[in-house]
Order: C-alpha cells, then sequence, then structure tokens
C-alpha cells in the first residue's frame, strides 16, 4: 500500500473525488478529472517527491491509469534506485 | 480567449446548451440557418469533432463569453483564438454574424472532412509534453534522418509540443521520445496545422472562404500562428487560410498580447490546455468560465 505522500498528491489532482471519498487502488483516475495537463502536473510532482526520474516506458498515460498501477512503477523504480 | 476544441461529445456540452438561456437562443438560430435540429444530431454523433460537435462547441464558446462579459470588472482589449478559437472570435469580433459563422464552420468541416477522406489518410498529429524544443529537435532530427516525414504542429509552450507524422512511424517517435524523458499524450486524428496540407488551403478558398464577405474585427484578434493582430478583413481571411497551413505558436500569441497590456485572460469555453500551461498562467490572471463553472449552483445569499 501507498504512503501518505502519495495519497496526499493523488487527491489533490482529482477534482472530481469528494474530500472524504476512498481512493481505491483501481479507481479510474481519469473518470475523476485527471485530465493529460493534470498527468504533466502530477508527473513532476511525483518526481520531485520522491527524488526520482521516469523515463522510457513507464512515461505513458497507462501509467496514470489507478492509484495501484501508479504506485507500483514508483515502487520499482525506487526499488531499482536502491 | 476561445480555446482550441478537444473532443466534445454531448455529455460534455449537450447540458449546458440545453439549460443556457444565451445558447438555447443561439441553438434556435443555428437550427434555423442549418436546416435540422442540431441536439438530435449531436447526441447521436460521438465525441469527435463532427460538423454538429463543432457548432456546438461555437455555441458554447459565444454563450459562455456572454456570461462572461457581464462579470468582468473591464471590456476585453484583444481576442486570442488557438485553432478553432479562431473561429469562434469571427462572431464575437463581428467579422460573421453568427448565422454565418455557423454555416462556415460546417462548411469548413465538411471540406475537411472530404480532403481527409482521400489525403493523408495515415498522418496522426501525436501531443507530447515534457519536451523542450532541443530535446524534440534531436529526436525530429533521426526522423530526417531515416526519411521519414514530420511537421510541428503546435507549439503549445515552451516544453509542449503536438507533431505530425506517418501512423507507422508513431511508434519509433514515442520511444525515443520517452528516451528523452518526454510524456507522450493522445494522438489527434484527422490532423491540422501542417505546410502538407497546401491543398487543402486551397480546397477551402476555393469552396469556403475566397469570396466570402467579412468585415474588419471591432478589436484586435491576436493570430494563434505568429502573433500578429488581426485588424482589417484581408488579414482574417489570412489567418483563417493561413491556420491550415501554419503551426500554431501559442507563446508567440502570449507575447503580443503581453505586449497589448493585458493581465488578465477570460477564457470562455471548456478548455484543459492553452489556459493550463506555464506560458499562459506566468503571464497572466486566467479566469476560466466553463460550462462547468457556468452549470454550477449559486450558493443562497
Amino acid at each position: 500500500m501507498w504512503d501518505e505522500q502519495f495519497e496526499a498528491l493523488v487527491r489533490s489532482h482529482l477534482p472530481f473525488l469528494p474530500p472524504g471519498g476512498e481512493l481505491a487502488p483501481d479507481l479510474d483516475m481519469r473518470q475523476f478529472g485527471l485530465d493529460s495537463l493534470g498527468v504533466v502536473d502530477l508527473l513532476v510532482s511525483l518526481e520531485n517527491t520522491y527524488g526520482i526520474r521516469l523515463t522510457d516506458e513507464v512515461l505513458s498515460m497507462d501509467t496514470f491509469e489507478t492509484p495501484a498501477v501508479l504506485w507500483q512503477a514508483l515502487a520499482e523504480i525506487q526499488d531499482a534506485a536502491v | 480567449m476561445f480555446p482550441g476544441m478537444g473532443p466534445s461529445g454531448y455529455a460534455d456540452l449537450g447540458k449546458f446548451i440545453v439549460t443556457d438561456p444565451r445558447a438555447r437562443q443561439l441553438r434556435r438560430a443555428a437550427d434555423r440557418v442549418l436546416g435540422y435540429h442540431l441536439m438530435d444530431l449531436y447526441r447521436a454523433a460521438g465525441p469527435d469533432y463532427s460538423e454538429y460537435s463543432q457548432v456546438a462547441f461555437l455555441i458554447t464558446c459565444l454563450a459562455l463569453a456572454d456570461r462572461a462579459g457581464h462579470g468582468l470588472a473591464a471590456d476585453p482589449v484583444a481576442v486570442a483564438g488557438p485553432s478553432f478559437g479562431g473561429k469562434v472570435a469571427l462572431a464575437y469580433c463581428g467579422v460573421l454574424p453568427f448565422a454565418e459563422t455557423v454555416l462556415l464552420t460546417v462548411r469548413l468541416a465538411r471540406c475537411e472532412e472530404e480532403y481527409f477522406r482521400s489525403e493523408h489518410r495515415d498522418v496522426v498529429t501525436q501531443s507530447v509534453a515534457r519536451t523542450p524544443e532541443p530535446v524534440l529537435r534531436e529526436v525530429l532530427d533521426g526522423m530526417t534522418e531515416r526519411h521519414e516525414w514530420h511537421d510541428i504542429s503546435c507549439r503549445i509552450d515552451e516544453d509542449f509540443h503536438m507533431v505530425s507524422m506517418r501512423e507507422p512511424n508513431l511508434d519509433r517517435f514515442l520511444r525515443d521520445v520517452r528516451a528523452a524523458g518526454g510524456l507522450p499524450l493522445y494522438a489527434m486524428r484527422p490532423p491540422m496545422h501542417s505546410p502538407a496540407f497546401g491543398a487543402l488551403r486551397r480546397k477551402a478558398e476555393d469552396e469556403v472562404l475566397g469570396d466570402l464577405p467579412l468585415a474588419a474585427p471591432r478589436m484586435p484578434i491576436v493570430a494563434d500562428h505568429d502573433g500578429a493582430e488581426v485588424v482589417t478583413p484581408g488579414d482574417v481571411r489570412r489567418m483563417l487560410l493561413d491556420g491550415i497551413v501554419r503551426a500554431v505558436h501559442w507563446p508567440r500569441t502570449v507575447r503580443t498580447l503581453r505586449a497589448l497590456g493585458v493581465t488578465q485572460i477570460c477564457v470562455s469555453g471548456p478548455d484543459s490546455l492553452f489556459s493550463r500551461v506555464r506560458c499562459t498562467t506566468d503571464n497572466f490572471d486566467v479566469i476560466p468560465v466553463s460550462p462547468r463553472t457556468a452549470l454550477r449552483p449559486v450558493p443562497a445569499p
């Protein structure tokens, strides 16, 4: 499961998710307002927060489909960096 | 500012058009000139760039501008309309009456549809973020070396572009962009704004725009490809035709607006692009007026 920073960052990019609404792992983030520019902004925020840089196949709109997919991608990059 | 058009289905704009009084009025006027019930056909169309979606987008933007006009502290000094927004600017600035703008929109849509039915069928326009021009240039140089045709169709920000190319070359392009740290977003079909579409420019001039009587805009329209101030009917005609073959260059439009003393932009229409990129938000106070903000319930006093 993801950490609090991730939860807060992702939530702040989902304008249609009610404040008390659950951020389910398989939530369709597009349906909750994560559009193209939102993805760009979230990407930069995640990179700055976790001190990582996403490249290659991770840089795809598919990576930002659900919180679970996104967290998995981040976790793999962080593991690879250790 | 009237935004460029994204895919706009009935679910996006339908509710606003049937409930907003000004939009309803414009829709009735559009029905009269089109000879069909716009909303019936719009509802049945997909979330794409059909002529119905284009007229619905036009109506939405103009009705929102009307709303915005009532709430603004000052009168606008200039209008910008990147890509499709240029057509909305015509009606707003009095270059064409609304009914004529509807006809122009539909005729141009049909002209483009007919053209792309047989020409450039394999061309797509891909948007890429986080690609400053030197980075993108390297990727494009690789395409040039491989003799793969490409054009930058839109510069939205210093690091945000749209590139047109043949579809079979798209995968390699996406791979190279990602390897350079760029983020590919979405592909548009049909493509627009490329020097390769000279025949479409001629067709649009011959069949739609050539002798259409245009008036001078009541305030300058800032051209989306070079940032020039469009003030005469001839300028307007050139802007519309050149828009087919010249890339949109939003940072140039921003520079002209700044030079005109603009500090605040009211964005009349659904937009998730031009009003949100850094070169816009760094330079202006942005007031979005979208169907979503317009339909939001007003709290009781």
